[in-house]
């Protein structure tokens, strides 16, 4: 008989390295038509990552995504960056991004201030504009001051920078510190049908609340938490590198090292908390890592209200589920048998 | 150009494509994808011309190019006189290598270049502890460690070569159960280092005046496996030397700062000599964060003078990159009638396999989230991480993260069970909170694991008669 279950779990994970310096570092151009390029050292592993900081050097110009060119990945071409790991990107290769849009930026306002007759910190950016704050039909297109900064000037708007998130060491004896700058939340809550003759899960859907911060990219944070999810279905459920006696794998390749296909995915709902970190670009933590943390916990406590079974390792494979089924029903028979 | 165009441009390429001789012109072309002219203005989506740019459902420019299938992986590079390496594998957990006899490959007719691990300038490298070797020197620490790479004409005859390469070995006892490890006085897998090569302890306040005042005591083991990245894409790299002695390196590598100066330690050669350029990375999820072929074809690049290109096979990506770590969890919680957490103790045992490799932070990670996001007063954390002659272990998604949450969560539920809680209310009772203390002392910002627990149970239809069920 199939048997219905739900489960919830709920995590937190940090940005970026434990204590450990992690730089990113940026530079920052904008061109003379009021595009822009952003160079970076970190490398795009299929998250969405060069978006999310085209996003950000725009958000700081006033520009559009689509204005901003990013060159990454070359050791030759592109300033240090510590890379794309321990979900770090959004914040801190963000953070350094945003600073070197912010300083390029300063160099268009010290042109454009006194073409409109203001100082510099009475200006803002928006909609391609360096416009007066509070008086914004009194403009300037931002290709034309960047023009101007470089042909008449000659303080061509490059901006560079660097961030590394602010930690403080722990002490050995007691672990006592602020290992990591900012940290965030999620919970999953998956719903499964286990079938208790046979011990085979399958899970139905998971609804997922996540934590970035401000999310730069809703579309990519979804993305990246339906990725996450299928990663801990394979393994809550089915992934498992297994060894002989001599310690050589035997299960190295696709037919025996079993993982969740597209047919395996539940029905996944996303939503993403209203949050909001200081310290992070536009108010953005991060998102990657966490999405995959809580599935497997939300899975297993799942299983557990379907059909009253604990188990204690993973992954949850069929067969597991099925002996601790069957201790379960011997245990009880047990009792019965002593109570008769 | 409006969406009438488009279409009349699109149905103009398509005539042009299927002339009668149409047959005769496929078979001569070559087995790729024709380039078919993009009508750019339409496929712009709007939400990458929108300002401000925050918070916009921008599509990324990549998306288009792998839609249209014109993404160039490095699978799909080729430059002229390009060889093809593979590297032999050790096959054996733990040994002496007495003997590497690589005369028989040399001889074969398209194998240009052999490189052993006496051919590499400095063999170790690691992101914290230096000790991995490139190929493996005196000895084997894990069956899937490389013993020797064949450059030759192609992959075919590169693969045959490794057959003839004959290694001899002084079989050693392996050490394959971390908590075995973990006991072990001698032996030890990298002796004279000890197994145990990290330990982290997180305490705060008084656990045992916790456990004291607790209504109940709770413990509970867990266990977790090891598991692959698995990337669509495997490693790969391509290396070629200019005349200068400076060499370019395509890579499928995620982090290129610190690859090249791994590179400049294993190849002894000044940084400002090497360029490395990332290709497109075709999944990464923490697989990709350290050097694998790169040092091995940049040798054999040099050995050669022509590019050279290593191309990990599915097997290899299984038994060679890292994977995740398996940790063993015990827990020791006490809590009030009310369901509070007054004390925890916990402690893990991480399986580092053959190398050290990210194990530091996902060692300190693990330990420092393993309370769960919970308010605790009491908190002591201990844990180790070992070696065995196992496949290492190293950075992966959730750096231990997944670990420890499927193990503070399994135990919540039952400590929610036990006291006839519903497990939504004992997670908002202990809930961490804006300002709350953290594990290492820390005061946190930006606390809304609360409000991540109320949306999911309201996006989910969660009723609060769970503890009943």
């Amino acid at each position: 008989m199939k048997r219905r279950g739900r489960g919830i779990a709920c995590m937190w994970y940090p940005i970026g390295f434990t204590v450990s310096a992690n730089p990113s570092a940026a530079v920052v151009k904008v061109n003379e038509d009021g595009t822009a390029t952003l160079l970076t050292g970190t490398v795009e592993t299929g998250q969405g990552s060069l978006t999310i900081l085209a996003q950000i050097v725009a958000e700081e110009l006033g520009i559009a995504t689509d204005d901003v060119h990013v060159v990454s990945a070359d050791t030759d071409t592109t300033p240090m960056d510590t890379g794309a790991i321990a979900s770090r990107t959004t914040y801190v290769t963000g953070n350094a991004a945003r600073l070197a849009a912010e300083k390029a930026k300063k160099i268009l306002f010290e042109v454009a201030a006194p073409l409109l007759g203001v100082k510099p910190e009475h200006l803002e950016v928006g909609d391609h504009k360096i416009r007066i704050k509070g008086f914004p039909q009194r403009s300037l297109h931002i290709g034309d001051v960047a023009e101007r900064a470089r042909g008449v000037n000659g303080d061509p708007p490059i901006g560079s920078a660097s961030f590394n998130p602010a930690t403080a060491a722990l002490d050995a004896e007691t672990g006592q510190g602020k290992p990591f700058a900012t940290y965030v939340y999620a919970t999953q809550i998956a719903e499964v049908e286990v079938d208790d003759e046979t011990g085979e899960v399958e899970v139905l859907r998971i609804a997922a609340s996540h934590d970035c911060g401000t999310p730069i990219n809703p579309m990519l944070v979804e993305g990246q938490v339906e990725g996450g999810i299928s990663m801990g279905v394979g393994f809550a459920l089915e992934e498992e590198i297994l060894f002989d006696a001599t310690g050589r794998q035997i299960n190295p390749n696709l037919t025996n090292y079993i993982m969740p296909t597209s047919l395996d995915m539940p029905k996944v709902e996303v939503d993403i908390v209203d949050s909001y970190d200081p310290t992070g670009p536009f108010g953005a933590k991060g998102v990657g890592e966490p999405t995959c943390v809580p599935t497997a916990a939300a899975i297993l406590n799942a299983i557990h209200d379907a059909v009253g079974v604990r188990v204690t390792s993973l992954p949850a494979t069929a067969e597991k589920v099925y002996a601790a089924l069957k201790a379960k029903r011997a245990q009880e028979g047990k009792r019965l048998g002593a109570g008769a | 150009m409006d969406r009438h165009d488009t279409e009349d441009k699109k149905s103009a390429v398509v005539e042009r494509k299927t002339p009668g001789d149409a047959l005769g012109e496929m078979l001569r072309a070559p087995a790729a994808a024709p380039l078919v002219p993009t009508p750019l203005e339409t496929l712009v989506p709007e939400a990458r011309q929108q300002t401000p740019a925050v918070r916009q459902r921008a599509t990324r420019p990549d998306a288009r190019l792998h839609g249209l299938g014109q993404t160039k992986y490095i699978d799909d590079m080729y430059f002229p006189g390009m060889l093809y390496a593979k590297i032999k594998r050790a096959g054996i957990a733990s040994a002496r290598v007495l003997r590497v006899d690589t005369s028989e490959a040399e001889k074969m007719p398209g194998v240009i270049a052999v490189v052993t691990g006496r051919d590499v300038p400095c063999n170790s490298f690691g992101p914290s502890l230096k000790d991995q070797p490139v190929l493996a020197g005196e000895r084997v620490f894990h069956a899937g460690d490389g013993v020797a790479a064949v450059a030759a004409v192609t992959e075919q005859i590169a693969a045959e070569a490794l057959e003839k390469i004959t290694v001899e070995y002084e079989p050693l006892t392996p050490v394959l159960d971390p908590l075995v490890s973990l006991g072990l006085e001698t032996p030890g897998v990298h002796a004279p280092s000890p197994n145990i090569y990290g330990h982290k302890v997180i305490k705060k306040g008084d656990v045992e005046k916790g456990f004291a005042a607790s209504h109940r005591i709770f413990e509970a083991s867990y266990r977790t496996q090891m598991v692959e990245h698995v990337p669509l894409e495997p490693h790969c790299s391509i290396a070629m030397w200019d005349a200068n002695g400076r060499v370019t390196i395509y890579t499928t590598l995620g982090r290129i700062t610190l690859g090249r100066a791994d590179l400049a330690r294993t190849l002894a050669v000044p940084m400002s000599r090497i360029r490395i350029i990332a290709t497109v990375v075709g999944g990464n999820f923490g697989g990709k964060n350290e050097i694998t072929t790169e040092p091995v074809v940049a040798l054999l690049a040099k050995k050669t003078g022509r590019p050279v290109k290593c191309t990990y096979t599915r097997p290899e990506e299984f038994i060679s990159s890292t994977t995740r770590h398996p940790i063993v969890m015990d827990y020791k919680t006490g809590v009030t009638k009310e369901g509070r957490i007054l004390a925890r103790t916990i402690r893990l045992v991480l399986e580092g396999g053959a190398y050290c490799s990210w194990s530091e932070t996902t060692l300190a990670k693990a330990c420092i989230l393993s309370p769960g996001p919970y308010d605790i007063e009491n908190i002591h954390a201990e844990a180790f991480v070992v070696y065995t002659n196992k496949t290492m272990t190293g950075a992966m998604r959730g750096f231990g993260a997944p670990q420890v949450c499927f193990a503070y969560e399994s135990h919540m539920d039952d400590i929610a069970k036990a006291l006839d809680i519903d497990p939504l209310e004992i997670r908002l009772r202990n809930a961490l909170r804006e300002g709350s203390l953290s594990p290492t002392g820390q005061q946190l910002q930006s606390v809304v694991v609360r409000d991540t627990l109320l949306q999911a149970a309201q996006r989910f239809g969660w009723s609060g008669d769970g503890a009943a069920s």
